[in-house]
């Protein structure tokens, strides 16, 4: 056995004791502690009912299929072209953003909600009317702290807490 | 007893610890490999099939999902051939970002082919300190792009987001971490004496084998090729850049990963660079610029988020070919787009580095010993899906 | 009724029955692996920059995450394959974890506690630790998958490979201190630690130690990413909770036995706090525990060697060097006339 190696041996041991007695951790407590998105996080969609105009490019531009124009039924009128309006599924929805990118009036927006758990296949589909309502709010048995990530250069990552 | 007799048939995977979505069938004679052969295709997506159902734009999210932990070199080598096509140039601004881009992606990606690759050989913690130091950096994409992995980011004509406020400042703080934290890899783990006696002379891949299998990205390199298409064909911005191919002489799976660790620290130093100079003006070509409503583009210039112009949802790409190359955290991307005119492809090929480097899995494990095959495996930072497609 | 309850505490504390069923046997056997698994996890973690174990049991970080697991591990299906061969894949485990536990009997707990104390004891207590091995080979054979023939047969030429030089190791220690009596060696570290006079017998046993029992470096029987769990690989529920608990006993009786030979036993306690069993005793588990513990320490820093390589350092390092140190063994006593 080497000088060499063995001082090798005792560097990694040493470096191995070192990180044993120092209190650094990279773990965010999830279910305790949620991550706040910084600004543009590409999560659920929100709709406006309001501004829309109903172009369809959101369902064209849509690579998962997951928009698509539905018939709205409290604005078509028999007999005349039916009115179409987006619905979303987010069973497919592989949240790249092309729709809120391609949106002519800013009418679907991003926010920052990404975990929501559906018992069903079928709840999580969105058609205008629901869609419309926008996105589930989160609900918790405990209110988990919100924190948000920070760049470190002593930890790399470090969570603190939003006031 | 004969050769037949002695020999023992062994099915690593695809339900194995270490195998990844693949089976490697292995023919063993007591501790040594007679024969190992890789059995690809079991996460065969379609890809290129695919490709040619859907619109052009609507392909971007598409090529991203083979590997999804280097998704920018996909993302980017795709756009590029549409822009051949097109016929148009991204401005220098959006070529920066992209860079910046691919480079954070190349950190985040050589560390979870360091970290798989630890686990294979049994070091849980480097493992773990790994995927752990990914985090900052997946951290600085998502906060550029808006996702973790998937960042569909690189569009035709240039990229879809503007620098975040304060976002140089928080970068530098992630490159000094990182820089930081490596004597501590160093120390623990790739000077560890234990893990030096795993990798080094195991898999030897001569420089001349390396050439003749067509082997591709770091582990080409580290066989002592100095190849790596940023400097063979420049994109984006790396004409503009100071950087090195890092190559190792020796070939064997320890020079595999220094490469990977060395590469680490020269894209700590591209990125500083083109944080630099870094030029000011658009992000999207002007052509489509001009596409976009006065209105939205008011809102672009306040967020600096990129509005799609309407043409992007039904995307004509005039007919031709196009060949782009594009190096990637694990080697060559090679995308070649025939249109004939019409909104999807009419063929897309999709060349990945993974799917050029499976070739080594029978060519380095002949004669060694069993324990060999994982931190051979996990040295080629060899991702199943990727070379499925 | 109160005579029958000092009688029932003087017949627990009669050396053949507390030695056996208390220490170092089952009772402190089954709290030291609870203890043990959880700090091994614990300790990775901790090096590894996270949390580990903590939601069972907050207040102290998940001590309690153990005994979830065995009570899962209780109640889960115990899957018996098949093709095996099933009076043995049944009886190993079994037979793994009684013959490794089985060596506590031999070990005294303070000079005047043991249950059996013979010239030879140190003899039969390292012959006892070479039983457990041989059935994981058996395990391998039994299981009849190709992963875990694989196992079994490591497992089989790690023994060979640790065992002479482990043995050697631990005789030397006979040699300075001229008896192979535990308790006259114990007794002899009155002064100095085996450990400070031997310092090369006393690092290659520890070494040695943590490869017979797969710690890391030398996790190779049950390499994860090798051979799935090697010869462990068929076994589910209570019976893989018993063959993983073997291994950790083993450790544990290979610990104490390292107490006695290097670090000096129940010394430095004076001769008046002999008398109880309990202090000594709970010196000697003290000086056991932290041995493990640092045998667990090592799987946080350390990838594993290859077979190939783990039997290089049994036959070419560690064999000359537990040679040597019987030679300077033998060096001391004849410059000092014997201890």
């Amino acid at each position: 056995m080497s000088v060499d190696k063995t001082i090798r041996h005792v560097k990694a041991l040493a470096t191995g004791i070192k990180y044993l007695v120092s209190s650094k951790r990279m773990t965010l407590m999830y279910p305790d502690e949620i991550e706040e998105f910084p600004d543009g996080y590409r999560g659920m969609i929100k709709y406006n009912w309001d501004t829309c105009i109903k172009c369809g490019l959101c369902a064209m531009v849509c690579p998962a299929d997951a928009m698509k124009m539905y018939i709205s039924k409290e604005e078509s009128e028999e007999g005349k072209k039916p009115v179409r309006r987006p619905g979303i599924n987010y069973a497919r929805c592989v949240f790249c953003g092309f729709c809120v990118a391609i949106c002519p009036t800013n009418s679907l927006k991003f926010t920052k909600v990404h975990d929501v758990v559906y018992n069903t296949l079928e709840e999580q589909v969105y058609p205008p009317e629901k869609f419309r309502e926008g996105v589930p709010k989160p609900q918790y048995k405990k209110k988990p702290k919100k924190m948000r990530a920070i760049l470190d250069e002593e930890r790399g990552l470090r969570y603190e807490p939003v006031e | 007893m004969s050769l037949e007799e002695r020999e023992l048939e062994v099915l690593i995977g695809p339900q194995h610890p270490a195998s990844g979505h693949m089976r490697m069938i292995a023919k063993i004679d007591g501790d040594i490999v007679v024969e190992l052969r890789p059995n690809i295709g079991y996460v065969h997506r379609s890809v290129e099939k695919l490709a040619e159902a859907k619109k052009f734009l609507q392909i971007i999210p598409l090529v991203e999902r083979p590997s999804l932990a280097d998704t920018t070199a996909n993302n980017l080598a795709y756009v590029m051939a549409l822009e051949k096509l097109l016929g148009l140039e991204a401005p220098p601004r959006a070529q920066y970002l992209r860079t910046l881009l691919a480079e954070i992606n190349r950190i985040h990606s050589h560390l979870y082919g360091l970290g798989i690759h630890g686990v294979m050989i049994g070091s849980s913690t480097a493992y773990m300190w790994c995927f752990g130091d990914r985090e900052p950096f997946i951290e600085l994409a998502q906060e550029l792009t808006g996702a973790r992995l998937s960042y569909s980011y690189i569009i035709p004509g240039g990229v879809r987001r503007e620098l975040p406020s304060r976002f140089t400042e928080k970068v530098e703080k992630a490159l000094r971490y990182m820089e930081n934290r490596m004597k501590d890899y160093f120390n623990l783990y790739l000077n560890n004496p234990v893990t030096r006696a795993r990798l080094e002379g195991v898999g030897v891949l001569s420089k001349e084998d390396a050439i003749r299998l067509g082997v591709a990205g770091p582990n080409l390199r580290a066989s002592g090729v100095p190849y790596d298409v940023r400097k063979v064909e420049p994109y984006a911005a790396y004409p503009d850049i100071d950087f090195d191919i890092i190559t190792e002489k020796v070939g064997d799976a320890f020079a595999r990963v220094m490469v990977r660790v060395k590469e680490i620290q020269e894209s700590i130093r591209i990125i500083r660079q083109v944080l630099k100079k870094m030029p000011e003006g658009p992000i999207l070509h002007e052509k489509y610029i001009k596409a976009i409503s006065p209105k939205m583009r008011e809102y672009m210039k306040e967020t600096g988020e990129v509005k799609f112009p309407g043409i992007f949802a039904n995307l004509r790409i005039p007919a031709g070919e196009a060949i782009s190359r594009v190096e990637g955290g694990r080697g060559e991307v090679i995308f070649h787009i025939i249109s004939d005119g019409k909104m999807s492809p009419y063929r897309m090929r999709m060349v990945t580095p993974s799917f050029r480097n499976v070739i080594l899995f029978e060519h380095l494990n002949r004669g060694v010993r069993v324990a060999d095959i994982p931190a051979i495996y996990g040295s080629l930072d060899y991702f199943p899906p990727e070379a499925d497609r | 009724m109160q005579d029958l309850l000092s009688f029932l505490i003087s017949l627990l504390f009669r050396p053949c029955i507390f030695i056996p069923l208390i220490f170092p046997g089952l009772t402190v056997i089954f709290i030291m692996l609870l203890m043990i698994i959880w700090l091994e996890r614990k300790i990775a973690a901790k090096v590894q920059l996270r949390y580990g174990p903590l939601y069972v049991f907050k207040p102290l970080g998940g001590v309690i995450q153990t005994v979830a697991d065995l009570l899962k591990d209780l109640f889960q299906e115990p899957i018996i394959p098949k093709t095996v061969d099933k009076i043995a894949f049944l009886l190993t485990p079994i037979m793994l974890f009684g013959l490794a536990y089985l060596p506590t009997v031999v070990i005294p707990v303070s000079p005047t506690f043991y249950a059996f104390r013979s010239d030879l004891s140190l003899l039969l207590l390292l012959t006892l630790t070479t039983l457990a091995p041989i059935f994981t080979v058996l395990m391998g054979w039994a299981s009849n998958n190709k992963f875990s023939l694989i196992g079994g047969l490591r497992e089989g030429y790690l023994v060979i490979s640790y065992e002479i030089p482990m043995f050697l190791s631990a005789l030397s220690m006979a040699v300075l201190y001229g008896s192979l009596d535990l308790v006259d060696i114990a007794e002899a570290q009155k002064g100095i630690w085996g450990l400070f006079l031997n310092p090369v017998a006393g690092i290659s046993m520890l070494v040695l130690i943590y490869m017979s029992t797969g710690k890391f470096p030398f996790e190779i029987p049950e390499a994860e990413s090798e051979i799935v769990a090697g010869a462990y690989t068929e076994y589910s529920g209570i019976m893989y909770g018993l063959v993983m608990g073997a291994s950790y006993v083993k450790l544990y009786v290979l610990s104490l036995v390292y107490a006695i030979l290097f670090l000096g036993g129940w010394n430095p306690l004076p001769a008046s706090m002999m008398d109880n069993p309990l202090l000594p005793g709970a010196m000697l588990f003290a000086k056991a525990f932290i041995l493990i513990a640092i045998g667990v320490f090592l799987r946080a820093v350390y990838p594993r060697f290859r077979i190939d390589q783990a039997m290089n350092i049994g036959w070419k390092m560690a064999l000359p060097f537990s040679i040597l140190a019987i030679f300077i063994s033998l060096g001391i006593v004849t410059i000092t006339g014997g201890m």
